[in-house]
């Protein structure tokens, strides 16, 4: 997760919100593509892809009643309740006993609130860091190019809508161990559910990043 | 549970559900267990999106309790822009009720379990 103004404020109002709501345990704050923006560090790659992905085919269901609002998961030892807060969505989990009224109050003042300050006194428009975490996927075919990536078609459109630019060509791929390389990238072609979630990479790509079919890697555009 | 006490659940089930649904601002539920579904909407056309929304909700909601390790799932409420959704499970059965975002959903889930 890049350390910029951005972040940094939306992990500071994660952390009010904690100590205003001792209940809340985890936070997390992402778009709803999937994209994390916020949320806390100890958590594993792997649980935040999770998360992701159940919340992310909830979303794509309800958007055919109207779109997702909240979420809450009441459980023996916890509640989840998932928000929307602007154009983002706020994950929380909490105790059992948690007070989700006083949360909801809680969480809808402070997230708008500190948005609106940092476009009051962020000189150049905000602009979260898509940082998308993907899983790997071979990439083979006679026709296949071996320096070029694919993805999701509606992952790329949305990184073209959020950097303002016509489309992606380049993106930067992080693997699990820290490994970072960049290459081209094109979309999947018949991009559909199946292909929601993956990144195909030539096997060339794959020996340098030392990433295997299966592993999770960190992938965002460069503009 | 004893074969007669779970038929005696099904059946209550079944009338506290005919109960709710004529209350103000209930659009409907979709119950399904094992070998059957039982399915009032007082809209049809949404039958398709409204059962792949609580098919949804009750699977990922499980799941995200797993990831979250916060235990067994009681139930799961899902408020959209125009709706609002209850899904627990019964027994075997999965339970989803569709009602205006206004209605109370604690009381209709208190309701599911009155004898």
């Amino acid at each position: 997760m890049s350390v910029d103004p951005y972040t940094v404020a939306l992990n500071n109002a994660l952390t009010e919100i904690k100590n205003i709501c001792p209940d809340v345990t985890r936070s997390f704050i992402f778009t709803k593509e999937g994209a994390m923006l916020a949320g806390d560090t100890e958590v594993a790659d792997e649980t935040l892809s999770k998360l992701l992905h159940s919340f992310q085919s909830i979303a794509e269901k309800a958007d055919k009643v109207g779109g997702l609002n909240t979420l809450l998961i009441n459980a023996k030892n916890g509640k989840v309740y998932v928000s929307q807060v602007n154009d983002m969505y706020l994950a929380i989990t909490t105790s059992k006993n948690a007070d989700i009224s006083y949360l909801r109050s809680v969480t809808h003042v402070i997230v708008p609130t500190i948005l609106k300050l940092l476009k009051d006194i962020t000189p150049t428009p905000l602009k979260p860091p898509p940082s998308q975490p993907l899983i790997v996927d071979d990439l083979t075919g006679l026709f296949k190019r071996q320096d070029t990536v694919e993805i999701d078609y509606e992952i790329l459109t949305q990184w073209s809508r959020l950097l303002n630019v016509k489309s992606i060509n380049e993106v930067e791929i992080e693997s699990v161990d820290g490994t970072i390389g960049s290459c081209k990238v094109k979309a999947i072609d018949n991009s559909g559910k199946e292909s929601r979630g993956l990144i195909r990479i030539p096997e060339k790509i794959c020996q340098i990043l030392k990433v295997k079919k299966g592993e999770l890697v960190k992938v965002k555009p460069v503009s | 549970m004893p074969a007669k006490s779970k038929i005696q659940q099904i059946e209550n089930l079944g009338i506290n559900l005919e109960s709710i649904k004529t209350r103000e601002g209930i659009i409907g539920y979709i119950l399904r267990s094992p070998k059957s579904a039982s399915i009032d909407l007082s809209d049809p056309a949404k039958v398709v999106d409204y059962a792949l929304l609580s098919a949804a909700a009750l699977d990922e909601g499980k799941d995200l309790s797993d990831t979250l390790e916060i235990g067994e799932v009681n139930n799961i409420i899902l408020e959209g822009t125009d709706v609002k959704i209850l899904s627990l499970r019964i027994g075997d059965s999965r339970l989803s009720v569709f009602m205006k975002k206004d209605v109370d959903h604690e009381r209709v889930c208190k309701d599911l379990y009155a004898t």
